[in-house]
């Protein structure tokens, strides 16, 4: 019984419930369901920086903003094909991750954290005042993808390119926590003294982190302006980041199925509460406040007790950091 | 132009100043960055808009109220959030600090969010508005009320912090809590006293800059952002440091503001923090990292 509950059998029953989804369920819940693939997206993405390579950033929210606004504003301004801003919103994304990590590599701890801050800050700002091109505090509204010659409505469509992404995304994070790189995350997060002992270029790994979960949260920004038709400031401010967090922390820290967890479960969470902004800022603060206190290793460490078949390398289970 | 810029430049530099006491307070003593401070804030002046508006008390004791309210709300986040975690890496208690800042912030949003409809309050001034005339320019009496407040809490809590035996046991604990310890100083409740008087002190501010502009559950970030740019650029750890900080943060805001661009108000803090980060992290005061984060 218990192996039936393994890892491999979840996600494959989960990727059969995601594919076939469409054909039964109403338009609400696959709308839900595609945020969900986008939020595995991001909680992917931030779990890698957050949770492999123990970097206290928080950038992730501009970065996915970023990638929102400029598949968004290539779609309306210039009406190009999705095959192209979702690429460029992604590519954008990323270089300003790198653009980051340049200041960021030179900071650690506390000082990370009040930096990444400021920039997150600051690109809402910038999302809210440039006028010109992003259309200050009101935002725009985002033309639906064209997915002819394919027979498929936009929203279909956005949600089977989302799980195509997410079917790629997701296995890439899992090989690259487990290969060179993620190794070396895990040692700089554990010490960056002994990781430099054992030759790991410190600068260039953090830099690798800070460009592939900004990679991440950039297609997802481009998956969320198609998907919501409606690109405004407030969708990036520091709520996001504690919805990104919630889902990386609940799920387990430094667990990579764990985020993915973490970020199925939320979503529902966070619908529910849709329309009462206090509750979910009530919810979601004490949920994070909650894990860190009592269950420092999220869902993710819960499982792994009692079930076979969820372990994975490089993680310490449910020890405090 | 200019002396009227400078003149709530430093008001509102007088404000950042007696927030960022609070946050540096904290960080001396116990090592972390309380991202629920700014949250803290925002309580205060809810609970002084309680007191002064809703139920028509005097403007003054409204203050004390919410100065005590703010003690008790550091005291039990120091129980809820700091206490548990008291060896935990800087990571668990940012996210720790950070998830009870949006709890904080959500609860004030259901009880006083829709009070008057949008997500603001009007706070209603404490005295005539009309402004005062000295020499050349004209003085808002809340800016007066600001600078006055501000002193009394800055001198009050330094003979606090110098002069009596609960001050010196914070000092002693920020300077080494082993040896507070060994030497009989119960160090967990110096931090509780800590994080209440920080709180409290922040609670003071509110008050203060309320009745000058609006009251909102949104509030209490954008003061910390604006402490943190005052911490940093003074040098996270120092006191003096903080003080200078919030006034210069607050002088370039407002010359920012009237001779740039309006907008360079918000931004102007991020900006100090990034480019202090980059170029000196030790900030002008040129504290050293007091534990290495």
């Amino acid at each position: 019984m218990q192996a039936l509950l393994a890892r491999r059998n979840i996600v494959a029953v989960g990727i059969i419930v995601f594919a076939i989804l469409p054909t039964f369920a109403n338009a609400y819940i696959v709308f839900v369901a595609n945020l969900a693939l986008m939020y595995i997206l991001l909680s992917v993405g931030l779990n890698m920086l957050l949770g492999y390579a123990g970097q206290l950033a928080f950038p992730n929210a501009a970065l996915f903003g970023v990638g929102a606004y400029t598949s968004g504003l290539l779609r309306l301004e210039f009406d190009l094909p999705y095959w192209i801003t979702l690429p460029a919103g992604a590519a954008f994304a990323t270089l300003i991750g790198l653009a980051i990590a340049l200041p960021a590599l030179r900071l650690r701890g506390l000082y990370l954290a009040l930096a990444t801050i400021a920039f997150a800050q600051a690109a809402l700002w910038v999302f809210g005042h440039w006028n010109s091109v992003t259309y200050g505090g009101a935002g725009f509204r985002v033309p639906p993808m064209d997915f002819s010659p394919l027979p498929l409505d936009p929203s279909t469509g956005i949600y089977y390119l989302s799980l195509i992404i997410v079917l790629v995304a997701v296995p890439l994070g899992w090989n690259i926590v487990r290969s060179r790189i993620g190794r070396a995350w895990v040692a700089l997060r554990e010490s960056e003294v002994a990781a430099e002992t054992l030759g790991i270029d410190l600068t260039l790994y953090k830099a690798y982190a800070y460009v592939i979960s900004g990679l991440y949260a950039g297609t997802a920004g481009a998956l969320f302006s198609a998907l919501l038709g409606i690109v405004t400031p407030e969708s990036f401010d520091l709520f996001q980041v504690i919805v990104h967090f919630c889902m990386v922390i609940v799920g387990g820290i430094g667990s990579l199925w764990g985020g993915v967890l973490g970020a199925v479960i939320l979503v529902g969470l966070l619908e529910v509460l849709r329309t009462f902004r206090d509750l979910q800022e009530i919810a979601f603060g004490g949920l994070l406040l909650f894990t860190v206190l009592v269950v420092p290793g999220g869902a993710i460490a819960m499982i792994k007790r009692y079930l076979p078949g969820w372990n994975e390398p490089l993680r310490r289970i449910g020890k405090k950091r | 132009m200019l002396a009227y810029l400078l003149m709530s430049g430093i008001a509102t530099g007088a404000l950042y100043a007696m927030v960022a006491i609070g946050l540096v307070l904290v960080y001396r003593s116990t090592g972390h960055i309380n991202f629920s401070h700014g949250e803290l804030f925002m309580f205060g002046g809810f609970i002084a808009y309680t007191f002064f508006v809703i139920l028509g008390v005097p403007y003054f004791l409204s203050l004390i109220l919410a100065v005590i309210g703010g003690f008790v709300l550091g005291v039990l986040s120091d129980r809820a959030v700091y206490r548990p975690l008291i060896k935990a890496p800087p990571l668990t208690m940012v996210l720790a600090t950070v998830g009870f800042s949006f709890f904080l912030k959500g609860i004030a949003r259901y009880f006083w969010g829709s009070m008057e409809g949008g997500d603001y309050v009007a706070f209603p001034a404490a005295m005539d508005p009309s402004p005062i005339p000295i020499g050349s320019i004209n003085v808002f009496p809340q800016q007066l009320l600001i600078l006055a407040g501000a002193i009394v809490f800055v001198v009050g809590f330094t003979i606090f912090f110098r002069m009596t035996r609960a001050g010196k046991m914070m000092q002693a604990t920020s300077e080494n809590p082993t040896a507070a310890y060994l030497s009989g100083i119960r160090v967990e409740r110096v931090y509780t006293l800590t994080w209440g008087a920080g709180s409290a002190i922040a609670a003071a501010a509110a008050v203060l800059m309320a009745p000058m502009t609006l009251l909102s559950p949104d509030v209490g970030f954008q003061l910390l952002l604006k402490a943190f740019a005052a911490t940093v650029l003074g040098g996270l750890g120092s006191m003096p440091g903080a003080i200078v900080g919030g006034l210069l943060v607050g002088i370039l805001e407002s010359l920012g503001g009237g001779y740039i661009h309006s907008g360079v108000q918000d931004v102007s803090a991020f900006i100090v923090i990034i480019i202090v980060l980059v170029l000196r992290p030790a900030g002008l005061f040129g504290v050293r990292n007091i534990r290495d984060t």
